[in-house]
């Protein structure tokens, strides 16, 4: 009898809280805030027109970031971040991080570009598309 | 947008609906939502292949709705010459009590509530979360812009996380979905989503409904709801919420062979276990422990349930080895063998895996499930118990499994833990509910004395 009384409590109670946790679910979903949805069409966008600035449709790209140029301060996932939005409306080039290619993707501010440069002193050409977004041909050693 | 992509998934999924029925002709009407339950994931992956196999022949070169509608007309036509002379009077509509329409209601509302709750997430995030867009749409995108290139989408060049060997399910659907409407919209990738996460719950439901009582298909299906974080993790865009789908119902099918004894079922479930394995790389786990679980489910009669089961299995299982090797190797394998025996060896990565799979199941809703699942506990027949067993090794091999790669993992061990443990059992959570409401007595008897069970009765 005690147990049977149990299982009725037992059933009601997990009935109760379950609907409990679908209201939460539900009142939770009506203020969901910004998740950076607008950041990643802005990016996106970006290199819609870089994709249509390369000349090739296949193959290598290579990626310069903050990642490369010496002593340059960054947020690690940010930079990631950046790099997959990049490989996403880039597709179907594969793109692959440093100066790899003839033909390369530059995310980098006037200044971090400019210490790059030094570094990597080598014959080129660079076209910018938007804000810090450039694209880098390499034309060989100078 | 949204209606054109829905349209074009309707074939597929009429098609994997007849599939099922074609495989298991069982005309109890229980059995008819259960059957489309099954056939959504089963067209789906049916789809997935086709269009595999056509990037290997004819890339960028065939319509794959078109193949599609034909694969339906064909489906269509046997199912009839089959049906003519079938009689069909033993359908008829279960009678409902009060007190079973009542708890129908409120999974119905539930189940409104979720539609609401994934809309309402979605929307907020029609990209997914940053797995969906780096891996599983980015992988899309380079099949869809460029077929007759579409092994690009294996380059090893491509950033080691970001999962070049992944199996192609996913993005193969959201590929041919554009192909069919001709643009790159979130639409396809957001309404397969919803198809594999509603089907989950489906599923549930009418599996219950079919083998228990409405009122128990109802609990356990809001239980699943409110707990699992199914709904949410299916606006996620990712592939947990698929390969959960087909962990659950080939456990499923598996479970229901040993009630039924029909083989035709344990022909589903073997299909079912390789599209895991072609949904992500937990599915080949599930792959590899699910025979185990077969010995338990039929120990008499091995050859009656390997043979069924592995003839279900095939198919996919060729495509993924075709598949694997065409791909760079798996990051987890990315390391030399003195490193991996150093890591088996090491004691203090047995201690840290056992403590966070604890944590993970010291939560309150799981301790409750646990204790509901005690008490409730029903005095099963053999053939339920069986079945029940075999699901219960299916659950703890894949537990054991997860261990497996978390120990041999060459990645930091706390980070990947932290970043992907709570996922894989949501892998596994459905299957433990199933598990968990199969072997518990049903609101019915604990309610309504003098109870007729209008399903479990007949087995």
């Amino acid at each position: 009898m005690l147990l049977a009384g149990l299982k009725k409590i037992l059933v009601v109670v997990m009935l109760v809280i379950s609907l409990s946790a679908i209201g939460q679910l539900w009142t939770s979903s009506l203020n969901i805030s910004d998740r950076g949805t607008d950041a990643l069409d802005r990016w996106e966008a970006n290199m819609i027109l870089v994709k249509e600035d390369l000349p090739i449709n296949r193959g290598l790209v290579g990626y310069i970031s903050e990642e490369n140029v010496p002593g340059a301060e960054y947020e690690y996932w940010d930079s990631e971040t950046e790099f997959l939005l990049t490989q996403y409306a880039l597709a179907p080039l594969v793109l692959k991080k440093g100066p790899i290619a003839e033909w390369n993707v530059v995310v980098l501010s006037d200044k971090d570009l400019a210490t790059w440069l030094a570094a990597f002193p080598c014959q080129y050409e660079i076209t910018t598309i938007k804000g810090k977004v450039r694209i880098f041909r390499n034309l060989g050693n100078p | 947008m949204t209606l054109l992509s829905a349209l074009i998934f309707l074939p597929t999924i009429f098609s994997g609906t007849l599939v099922v029925h074609l495989l298991w002709p069982e005309k109890n009407l229980l059995a008819f939502p259960l059957k489309f339950s099954l056939g959504i994931g089963l067209g789906l992956g049916i789809s997935s292949i086709l269009y595999f196999l056509v990037l290997q022949a004819m890339p960028g070169r065939v319509n794959m709705l078109t193949v599609q509608i034909i694969l339906l007309i064909l489906l269509l036509a046997i199912t009839f010459l089959r049906g003519r002379n079938q009689k069909w009077e033993e359908i008829r509509l279960p009678a409902l009590s009060y007190f079973q329409w009542i708890l129908f209601g409120v999974f119905f509302l539930a189940s409104i509530m979720a539609v609401l709750v994934f809309i309402n997430t979605i929307i907020s995030r029609p990209q997914g979360v940053l797995d969906a867009w780096s891996i599983w749409n980015r992988a899309a995108r380079f099949i869809y812009r460029d077929p007759e290139n579409w092994q690009a989408t294996l380059s090893p060049d491509l950033a080691l996380f970001r999962h070049a060997d992944y199996p192609l399910l996913v993005p193969l659907n959201v590929a041919w979905g554009w192909e069919t409407l001709g643009n790159e919209t979130l639409r396809v990738p957001m309404l397969q989503s919803a198809l594999f996460t509603f089907s989950v719950v489906m599923v549930m439901f009418s599996a219950l409904a079919f083998t228990r009582t409405i009122g128990q298909a109802s609990l356990a299906s809001v239980v699943l709801i409110a707990f699992t974080g199914v709904v949410v993790e299916g606006t996620y865009l990712i592939a947990d919420v698929p390969v959960m789908y087909f962990i659950l119902t080939s456990g499923i099918l598996m479970y229901l062979f040993t009630v039924r004894n029909e083989s035709s079922l344990l022909i589903l479930s073997g299909f079912m276990a390789g599209l895991a394995g072609w949904t992500k790389n937990e599915g080949l786990l599930f792959i590899a422990v699910s025979p185990i679980a077969l010995i338990v489910a039929s120990p008499k009669n091995l050859k009656r349930s390997f043979l069924p089961y592995l003839a279900g299995l095939a198919i996919p299982l060729l495509i993924i080895f075709y598949f694997k090797s065409l791909t760079p190797p798996n990051d987890l394998l990315n390391n030399n063998s003195t490193s991996l025996i150093e890591r088996i060896t090491d004691l203090s990565r047995y201690s840290i895996i056992l403590k966070s799979f604890t944590s993970s199941f010291l939560n309150r809703s799981l301790i409750f499930l646990l204790f509901y699942t005690v008490i409730m506990h029903n005095d099963l027949s053999t053939v339920f118990r069986q079945g029940s067993y075999a699901i219960f090794a299916l659950l703890v091999l894949q537990l054991l499994g997860y261990a497996a790669i978390y120990l041999i993992t060459p990645n930091d061990l706390e980070w990947h833990l932290h970043t992907s443990q709570s996922r894989l059992f949501l892998q596994i959570l459905p299957l433990a509910l199933f598990l968990c409401f199969s072997i518990s007595s049903d609101p019915e008897s604990v309610f309504l004395n003098g109870f007729q069970k209008t399903s479990v009765d007949q087995f």
